[in-house]
């Protein structure tokens, strides 16, 4: 057995009461020993008792509708827990902690990534977030614009609905560049959801759901400024500030700017690695907390520019008739988004929500020859009730949503063909959902969700999901979760690297829905080893398309075919993880993951390129007391992908029929003070390089060059140092 | 060779001199976890002081530091900065009006 239950002297009865901020007695709230499976309700008067509790121990206490706590253990006296109403989240019960967790209590498997750990990648943005988390792959997307892909599950990020406070937030326009858009600093905590996602949500989640925490009004830092260079040159700046500005209304400013005017050309190939970027990002967040209402109104504008592609290409230079070869990216959002919730005090499980946004977004980009401009128009509002039948055993959250979606889309075209065509796609999918939550005693919980969207381009959709947790026992945690998805594909701004090559676009059809069933389940399990907690989880899940948007890149080298999926595609993935701490301050986190990833293309059923088979992933995070002092350092190994066939090119332009397998390795070092911190770091310390990722870079214009074909780091080693200064509020 | 030793005995001197060490006890008006945490964690961050540790049964704080870049008269008097009594120092009045209740005299009487 691994398990060593530390079985010592140190042991109590624990009793407490589990209140609200009016000192009304919470009835049926969950209580637990973190780390283990014991745990209690409380009773009708709030009270509940727990024995045999290690004196070192610490208690979650959580409450539908309301804030979860941990409080540490105490033995000679009656506990009173006061639990704050989340008006943030009505529907979410997470855990605070100190880095990654895995939630115990939900019943979607997921993952929180508090600020803390978010720390540990310095740099810039949302995509460098999961850096030091196994479930999220990032990868760079192509040779010429530095983007940064996730991947979850074995797929490509759009499979995953990214949402920000619930609503849903990079789609669209934005679905892969928009990573780019949400800075760092910003981010208060990710929660990572594997597997089919809650109706309530809407029906695009497919993989999983990230779901972002922005800095709040009345919990953020008075000032927080940060600073950042790195050795390519890149500066970074953010200033926030959170203010109240009455017993109600309190406000949050959070400003964000960075630049890069070098041209970055480690490999010389004539081409930069990443392209020169400029971005201003403003937000400013109002949130009004009453006794019985609570609302949040926010606005979010953000400038970015790119100038990348041969040397020599400046910001806002005409692709059309440039010398070089150039690429640009320009996009512009403004956005209004907000919540209100009304509360019933003495029912601490009953609420209506609404949440609602409108976004513009203006997109103007291109490389070589090829221009692509876009507008997007959405509006998005969801109304939630949540209430319980009879008892607490018996939950459920219904509502309706409006989400519209109106594309207009100019594709020019000089290269290979002769195009000027313009597309235009209004969606107006009002829907209705409901769900059920079944919890009968703590180790249960069943979620089972039903929606129906109404969409005006593609009829109805019908979005089944259900979810189920079961706690076998103190040490292991069963998850079981299936559902289906919808998606409407951007053939062109989801695959933006796809332009930089000289591949002949070939759109055969007109794109249909993308639809996706995902089924799959986790066992966490929870040791104790040397009195040190050990946790072990493994998951397996499998996403299966009834209909995909496929792009094909391997019919042949000169072009790039895009149809609907005829045949089959499906991921098989699954992951092993572990997470111990070695010593004290000292923690270690290790994972394999597996991928089986095959789609029909070119008429056959084989590997999806760019994607590897196996991968490893270590962690080691040293920290002393308070954080004076904290090293962080990440291995990633990852295996051999698939690459498109080049056999039809000249001898010198073809590539190996797959990637060799590569390690990258990040660290960063920091010294904390009263006032913040200085952090140094680097990424891709080995230098690890792909070479010539760029085929034929010297003829950019010819019918050779391919700047898509990338399967590891275009850029090599950057260094970074940067600093953090914060003013607490009084 | 013989260099590189020297150089090692010079460095290991260096250490040596720095890391001389000492300890202090000093009372102090915590009385609840968040006082520990709120001493503790200022104290950490102060030039010279290598470890602290402070007790809630006897509210003593044992405080190791770097002789030569501190002394504890100056650790005494960070901890009244803070809003707390260190042995017979009084404690900044204004910064105490502002700590949490629970860190206030009186706090807690109807726990035991």
């Amino acid at each position: 057995m691994l398990a060593v239950p530390y079985m010592g002297f140190s042991q109590g009865t624990v009793r407490g009461k589990i209140v609200s901020m009016e000192n009304e007695p919470l009835i049926g709230a969950s209580i637990r020993v973190l780390g283990s499976g014991v745990g209690s309700i409380t009773d009708t008067e709030g009270n509940f008792q727990l024995y045999d509790i290690q004196v070192s121990s610490k208690l979650v206490c959580s409450y539908v509708g309301y804030t979860s706590d941990t409080v540490p253990v105490q033995f000679d006296v009656d506990l009173v827990i006061t639990l704050h109403e989340n008006e943030e989240k009505l529907d979410e019960v997470l855990i605070k902690g100190n880095t990654t967790m895995i939630d115990e209590l939900q019943p979607i498997h997921s993952e929180l990534i508090t600020e803390k750990e978010l720390l540990k990648a310095a740099c810039c943005n949302l995509s460098e977030s999961f850096e030091t988390n196994a479930s999220v792959d990032v990868s760079i997307a192509d040779a010429v614009s530095g983007t940064k892909m996730i991947r979850m599950l074995g797929l490509d990020g759009r499979y995953v609905l990214i949402s920000r406070e619930g609503i849903p937030h990079i789609r669209g326009l934005n679905s892969q560049m928009g990573l780019n858009y949400v800075p760092g600093t910003w981010i208060q905590s990710i929660d990572v959801g594997k597997g089919a996602g809650s109706v309530l949500y809407g029906y695009e989640s497919m993989t999983g759901q990230i779901n972002l925490g922005f800095k709040r009004p009345e919990n953020s830092e008075k000032w927080y400024l940060n600073g950042y260079i790195n050795s390519f040159g890149r500066l970074e700046f953010n200033v926030n500030h959170a203010t109240k500005l009455s017993d109600k209304w309190s406000t949050a400013v959070l400003l964000h700017g960075n630049y890069l005017g070098n041209e970055v050309d480690g490999n010389d190939d004539g081409f930069m690695d990443l392209p020169k970027s400029r971005q201003v990002n403003l937000l400013n967040r109002y949130k009004f907390q009453g006794d019985k209402m609570v609302a949040q109104i926010g606005i979010n504008y953000m400038i970015d520019d790119k100038a990348g592609g041969q040397l020599g290409y400046r910001f806002g230079d005409d692709l059309m008739t440039s010398d070089v070869y150039g690429y640009k990216n320009t996009a512009e959002r403004l956005e209004v988004f907000g919540k209100m919730g009304l509360l019933f005090p003495h029912k601490p499980y009953k609420g209506w929500g609404l949440q609602y946004s409108f976004a513009y977004q203006d997109q103007d980009g291109g490389a070589g020859r090829r221009i692509h401009q876009g507008t997007e128009k959405t509006v998005y509002a969801n109304l939630i009730y949540q209430n319980i039948i009879g008892n607490t055993m018996h939950q459920y959250k219904t509502g309706v949503s409006y989400l519209y979606d109106g594309y207009d889309e100019r594709y020019i075209s000089k290269l290979r063909e002769n195009v000027d065509s313009t597309y235009t796609r209004n969606e107006s999918v009002p829907g209705l959902y409901y769900e059920y939550n079944y919890i009968p005693n703590e180790d249960l919980t069943v979620v089972a969700g039903f929606r129906m969207d109404f969409n005006s381009l593609y009829g109805t959709y019908y979005t089944p999901r259900l979810h189920m947790r079961y706690g076998l026992n103190e040490h292991f945690t069963l998850r079981a979760s299936a559902g289906k998805g919808y998606r409407t594909p951007n053939a062109l701004m989801e695959n933006m690297q796809l332009m930089l090559s000289s591949r002949q676009l070939i759109v055969q059809e007109i794109p249909r829905p993308e639809i996706a069933w995902n089924y799959g389940g986790s066992l966490v399990s929870n040791f104790t080893v040397s009195e040190r907690d050990l946790s072990i989880v493994a998951d397996y899940f499998y996403t299966n398309f009834e209909n995909q948007l496929i792009y094909d890149q391997d019919q042949n080298s000169q072009s790039l075919v895009i149809y609907n999926l005829k045949g089959k595609s499906f991921a098989h993935s699954f992951q092993l993880e572990s997470q111990y701490e070695l010593s004290d301050g000292l923690d270690i986190k290790a994972a394999y993951k597996y991928y089986n990833v095959q789609t029909t293309t070119n008429g056959q059923l084989q590997q999806v390129p760019y994607v590897s088979r196996d991968r490893f992933f270590v962690n080691l995070a040293y920290a002393t007391k308070h954080e004076k002092w904290q090293a962080d350092f990440t291995w990633v190994w990852n295996g051999a992908k698939r690459l498109p066939d080049t056999f039809d090119r000249p001898v010198e332009y073809q590539q190996r029929e797959t990637s060799p397998d590569f390690m990258l390795i990040n660290a960063q070092v920091s010294r904390g003070f009263r006032w913040g911190n200085i952090y140094v770091g680097a990424e891709n310390l080995l230098d690890f390089k792909q070479n010539n990722p760029i085929i034929d870079a010297q003829n950019p214009f010819g019918s050779n060059f391919d700047a898509s074909m990338v399967w590891g780091p275009v850029a090599g080693r950057v260094i970074y140092t940067g600093i953090r200064y914060k003013i607490k509020q009084k | 060779m013989r260099k590189f030793v020297i150089v090692l005995l010079l460095l290991a001197g260096c250490v040596t001199a720095n890391a001389q060490v000492e300890s202090v006890k000093i009372k102090t008006s915590a009385i609840c976890g968040m006082c520990k945490e709120a001493i503790e964690r200022d104290l950490t961050f102060e030039m010279g002081i290598k470890k602290v540790d402070l007790d809630l049964e006897t509210k003593e704080v044992t405080v190791a530091y770097v002789a030569k870049k501190t002394d504890a008269e100056k650790i005494r008097k960070r901890i009244t900065m803070i809003g707390y009594n260190a042995d017979s120092l009084q404690r900044d009045p204004k910064v105490y009006a502002a700590l949490p209740d629970c860190c206030k005299d009186g706090a807690h009487q109807d726990d035991h």
